[in-house]
Formats: structure tokens, sequence, C-alpha cells
């Protein structure tokens, strides 16, 4: 089952990346000595990644379809470089198994599962057979190959609601819950649809809907040498539209004893696909604690940050590590979980407009700092938030002692972070450590989409907002009229205003 | 010099004078105000009381200030152009018109209404796929749908106009 994977010593490492997670993985290669080489587009010729790396080559047009998307080119970009490793980060061709098999085929390590794993994992069916057959539990449902009216006695049998789910699908794609007998055969025939459009793969299955569920994942990191271990949980349920906007490790709902065994069935899934490397299994958690296996990211997550705070493990380190052929140094009962550490996603969109994405030059970024605070991020004032990438600009990730002390010290953080040029979702982040939802514990995977609200938030600093604009446009016009008088330096420090 | 400034719905009447002092609405405030960069970051002790904030021009005479995370839309106007706008003001506001535009580059994924059709405030006029995302666009107003500018499968720049909406109570239109 590790067909396709190489693992051996490497000098240099090509990022098949871009933004934080290039960084990101950047850093860990230049701390082991690692040769860090990276690609580019012609939108980020001046991105940091591109500036911080031992080189860099580039791989085509802006829109991702036309560089970071195309396997022929990140190969070739290998190739001239001699690059001995290729790091593909998450989204892009993180999880395309022939991609995995490209750099095989070529003897290049590829940072991650081998193709046979990736692409079980990546279809929820197969995955769900794989990992059932391992005696991991998964949401009862119904499988696919029946036909619509087969589809229908059974879930009719099975109770609603029930949740119309694509084979190959992803981020929300494909999905549909139903809530009655009549509406089925309309939401199975729309989420084949969809399904064919976004995935060419129109296989849909159904699941018991399981209402007010987290969304509870577990890393993990496997070697070469058949040892796997867990990294603890982390809390991932709020979210809008099937994405992540804020995670936390370890959970309020989840003890040591359920650690511990939600740790060992992740490691039972992993085994089942011979997995190698950092991979993540997501879960869903009903009301009374029992967990489902959801599906497996055979890849670093954004979120990975919060679980290296709490367990003092560099996950990306370790990937190089594994991907280099060596034993895991870590035991299983060497993890401890100390502390809490929680991720908010620093996204470029407008939380007082629908969350609708906001592009253009970033004028100001001054990033927060200070005891446990940790920000990864790709943009600097000078970049450009192109309509090309995803809209995560940022990830500001905070430590503390307890979760009270890290909520405390994220909004502190959030009080200091100042970007200037695009709208963020920063007032929506600030609202969510100020609800008592989110500083019970008490929410689920619904909460953000249907019980927080930005209406009720109150921006309290008109006045102040009002004299600093007055005085700048007051400083403004006196400047014009000076120029218009030449008055000399008539009042340039009147007003003790300082320029630099 | 006399200004009044405007946000969120509140007005301010802010007398900038004297050394080290405001006047706001008639109330005196101590000052102190450093310009940090070029790029808008500034620091302002009121009354002993200390802010750090982004200042940077909007269009005009609104000026966007980032302050505590949050984003404000001031509208600053010194005397003479506050009574010169009010003037024109009772004209220029009786245009219940709202045009949609484009917010960001992207492609439209559908239109949801056609021309003629009665729409209300928050209604989902058209959505536009961008950064990898579905957006759905809101009509602001209650009204009556005049022109649609684009189709399923355009293409659009950021501030193309793609849907006009009119208040009919307010134009008296037909239909």
């Amino acid at each position: 089952m590790t067909d396709g994977l190489l693992t051996k010593k490497f000098d240099s490492i090509l990022i098949a990346n871009r933004g934080e997670i290039a960084m990101r993985v950047l850093r860990a290669a230049r701390e082991l000595g690692i040769k860090a080489i990276a690609v580019y587009s012609d939108a980020d010729r001046d991105a940091p990644h591109v500036r911080y790396a031992n080189e860099a080559y580039y791989i085509g047009a802006s829109p991702a379809a036309e560089s970071y998307l195309v396997p022929e080119k990140i190969i070739e970009a290998a190739k001239r470089s001699g690059a001995q490793a290729i790091h593909p980060g998450y989204g892009f061709l993180a999880e395309r198994a022939s991609f995995a098999q490209m750099c095989y085929d070529e003897g290049i390590v590829f940072v991650g599962p081998s193709p046979h794993a990736i692409s079980v994992m990546g279809d929820k069916l197969t995955a769900r057979q794989t990992v059932i057959a391992a005696g991991v539990p998964v949401v009862p449902g119904i499988e696919a190959g029946l036909s619509d009216d087969e589809l229908k006695a059974a879930a009719d049998k099975m109770g609603y609601p029930v949740l119309v789910k694509a084979s190959a699908g992803g981020g929300g794609k494909g999905m549909r819950p139903v809530y009655k007998s009549e509406e089925l055969l309309s939401s199975i025939a729309a989420a084949r649809r969809e399904a064919t459009a976004a995935f060419g793969d129109g296989t849909i299955y159904l699941e018991k809907l399981i209402e007010g569920g987290r969304h509870i994942e577990i890393q993990l990191l496997a070697d070469a040498h058949g040892n796997a271990i867990s990294l603890g949980e982390r809390e991932c349920s709020l979210q809008r539209r099937h994405q992540k906007v804020i995670e936390e490790a370890p959970s309020y709902v989840v003890d040591e004893e359920l650690r511990q065994r939600m740790g060992a069935v992740a490691v039972a899934a992993a085994k089942a696909v011979g997995y190698v490397n950092a991979g993540t299994i997501e879960f869903l958690m009903d009301k009374d604690k029992k967990f489902y296996f959801l599906e497996m990211n055979t890849r670093v997550q954004v979120e990975h940050p919060v679980t290296e705070l709490v367990t003092g493990i560099d996950i990306v380190q370790e990937q190089l590590r594994i991907a280099r052929g060596r034993k895991l140094r870590i035991k299983q009962e060497d993890v401890k979980v100390k502390g809490w550490a929680i991720e908010c996603r620093i996204n470029a969109e407008d939380p007082y407009n629908n969350y609708l994405p906001s592009t253009g030059l970033i004028t100001t970024s001054r990033i927060p700092t200070g005891p446990g605070v940790r920000v990864d991020t790709g943009v600097f004032p000078g970049y450009e938030v192109t309509p090309y990438y995803d809209s995560m600009i940022a990830k500001l990730v905070c430590y503390g002692e307890t979760r009270g002390a890290a909520i405390l010290r994220m909004r502190r953080a959030l009080d200091e972070y100042r970007i200037m040029g695009v709208k963020t979702n920063i007032p929506f982040h600030q609202h969510m450590m100020d609800s008592h939802r989110f500083l019970s514990g008490q929410f689920d995977t619904n909460f953000v989409e249907e019980r927080f609200s930005m209406d009720d938030r109150e921006a309290i600093h008109d006045l102040q907002a009002a004299i600093m604009a007055t005085l700048v446009a007051h400083q403004q016009g006196e400047q014009a009229s000076q120029i218009i008088s030449s008055s000399g330096d008539g009042g340039r420090n009147q007003w003790r205003w300082h320029y630099r | 010099m006399k200004y009044m400034t405007s946000v969120n719905g509140k007005e301010y009447v802010i007398e900038v004078d004297r050394d080290c002092e405001v006047v706001v609405n008639g109330e005196p405030h101590a000052i102190d105000f450093h310009n940090l960069t070029a790029r808008g970051l500034v620091s302002l002790l009121l009354d002993n009381h200390s802010y750090e904030g982004v200042v940077e021009e909007n269009s005009g005479n609104i000026w966007d200030v980032l302050l505590r995370g949050e984003l404000y839309e001031v509208k600053v106007q010194d005397e003479r152009a506050y009574r010169l706008a009010k003037a024109r003001g009772v004209l220029a506001e009786a245009s219940n018109e709202a045009v949609i535009k484009s917010p960001m580059p992207g492609i439209i994924v559908a239109v949801l209404v056609d021309e003629r059709d009665l729409v209300k405030k928050g209604d989902t006029i058209i959505i536009l796929e961008s950064m990898k995302m579905e957006n759905e666009l809101k009509s602001p107003i209650d009204g009556i749908v005049t022109k649609i500018m684009v189709e399923a499968g355009d293409s659009v720049e950021k501030g193309f106009k793609m849907a006009v909406i009119v208040n009919e109570d307010e134009e008296g239109l037909e239909d």
C-alpha cells in the first residue's frame, strides 16, 4: 500500500505553494538546514515566500490554473532547480494523487502520503468503506450504487433528516440536508448536478444528518516505519459555508479519556491505508459525545499551529523528517497537551456586508506581537489582495495557560492588529470573542451561520474616529493653503504635529 | 476652523482653532495628535486617553479610519462645504436609485431577477464568483428592477454596473 512512496534524505526542497503556508514550510526547511526553493506566478513576484527563499522560479500567469495548479510546471521547476523534494502545502496540488505519483516517477520525494493513500482518502465513499473495515465508527448511511427509488426507500426506513453527499465532494459542494421524504429525490438530483459540475463525478450517497454536531479533528503523524501517533484534537466547529474561521486546541468538550479514544481510532483509520506523514482525521461529534469519521485530510492543515502550540511539536519539521525517512522521535506517551491555543483566520472580507471578499492594495499591515502571539502571514504593506487566490491573508494564533487566558490574549492581539487597504473580518473575531456562547464553549457547526450576527455589534469609537479624520483633513487643508500662500514654515508644528 | 463631521449617523461639530485643543459639540478636549507614518498611522491623545489609528482618504470628503479593529467611514466637511452640500443635497438625495456594482472582478454565476421585477431590501439580485467563493449581491432598497446589464457567464471588472433598482414609490413609476 506504500507503492509510490519515496522517502530519503534530501537537502533541497521545492515549495509548491504560496502565501502564509509557503512561508511556514520555508521556515521549517531553513531551520533544518534544507535549501528552500520557491515558485511564483506573475502576481507573486514580490511576495515574501519569493524574497525569503534561497531560489525562486517563475511558473506562469496569476490565475492558479495557469501556475500553481499545473503539475508539469511544478515538476519542471523542480528539475530545473535540482530540488530533491516537493512540499505541496495545502490546497492546489496537495491532495492530487496523480501529482504525488509524478513526483515518485521523477525520483522526487513528495512530502506527504503515497498516491494510493491520497486517492483512497480523497474519495469520501472509498474512505468510508476503508475505515469501516478498520472498525472506525462512521455516520449511519446508505451506500451508493442504488437506484433513486431504492435510495428513497432506504432513507424512508432510516428516517429523516438525512444528508445527501457527493463522493468526490469538498467545501460543501454537492452536499444537501433533506428533512422530508418528498424533498429527497429533487435534492439528490441537485446534489448530483452540483457534484458533476464541480468534480466531474456525480456519485452521491446518503448519511443520517447529525444535528447540533461539532467538528472535531485529530492530528496524526506517521513515519515510513509503521509508527503512528496522535497529537490530540482541534475544535473546528466555528465555520461559515463549510470554511473554518476559528479553531482551538484542545476542545472544550473533550477530556483526556475521550482524547485517547479518538486518537486510537484515528491512528487505526490512518493505518488502514498505510498512511505516512502528517494527516488529519475529521470527526463529527454528536451531543452525546459519540464521534463518527467524516474524512481524512492527507496534508498539513491550515489550523496546524494550534496543535503545535499546545504540544510543543513542530508539525512541519516533523513532516520533513518523516519524508527524509527518519523514525518518529516522539512516542505516544510523550505527547502532552498543555495550555490552550486559539486561531483566528484573518480574511479579506467585509463582515458587515455578507462577508463579501475585499480586494485591493494593503497600505498598512502592523502585526500584533508580544507573549503568546503568533502570526503566520504572507502579506505586507504594498501587497495586492487579488481575486486569483483565496481570501485568507493571515492566521492569528494565541496561546494561554487556560482557555480564558487565550481568549483574553486574542482580544488584546485583535485590538493591536492594523490592516488597511482591504476590509477584514477582524470585527467578526472581536465580536466572537465577546459572545457568551463562544465564551461558554457552547456551539456547533451551525452556530456562526444560524445564531451569530454582526447586527448587534456597536462600534464605540465614533467620536475618536471623527476627531482623527477631522484633524487629518484639517492638516491637508492647511498644507494646501501653505503652498498657495507660501508662508514659509508657518504653523507646521503649531499642533505638535510631527511628520516623519 | 469649524468642521461638520459625521460617522455612523452621528454628527459632530468640531472646532480646530487653538493649540492642543479641539472643541467637539461645544465641549473643549485636550489633544495631542501625531502623524507616525506617511501611510496614515496616527496617534491621538484625547484628554490623555490614547488611541492609535490609521486614516486614509477614501473619496472626496470621506475618510476611512481604522480604530481598534473597526473601520469607520467618516465624512468631514468644513462649514462652507457643508452649507453648499446642504443646498444641493435636497436635489441629490431625492434620487431613490440603487446601482448594483461589482465589488471585485469576477464571473456572474446567476442573475436571479428579471427587469421589472419587484424586489425587497436584502433580496439577492446577482451571484458573483470571485476568490473561489460565490457571493450574493443584495438589493440595498425596496424597489423595481429597471435595468440588468449582465448575464450568467459574463466576466466583470471591479465597479462594473450590473443592475439598477429604483424605488417606485418615490419615483411614481407605473407598472
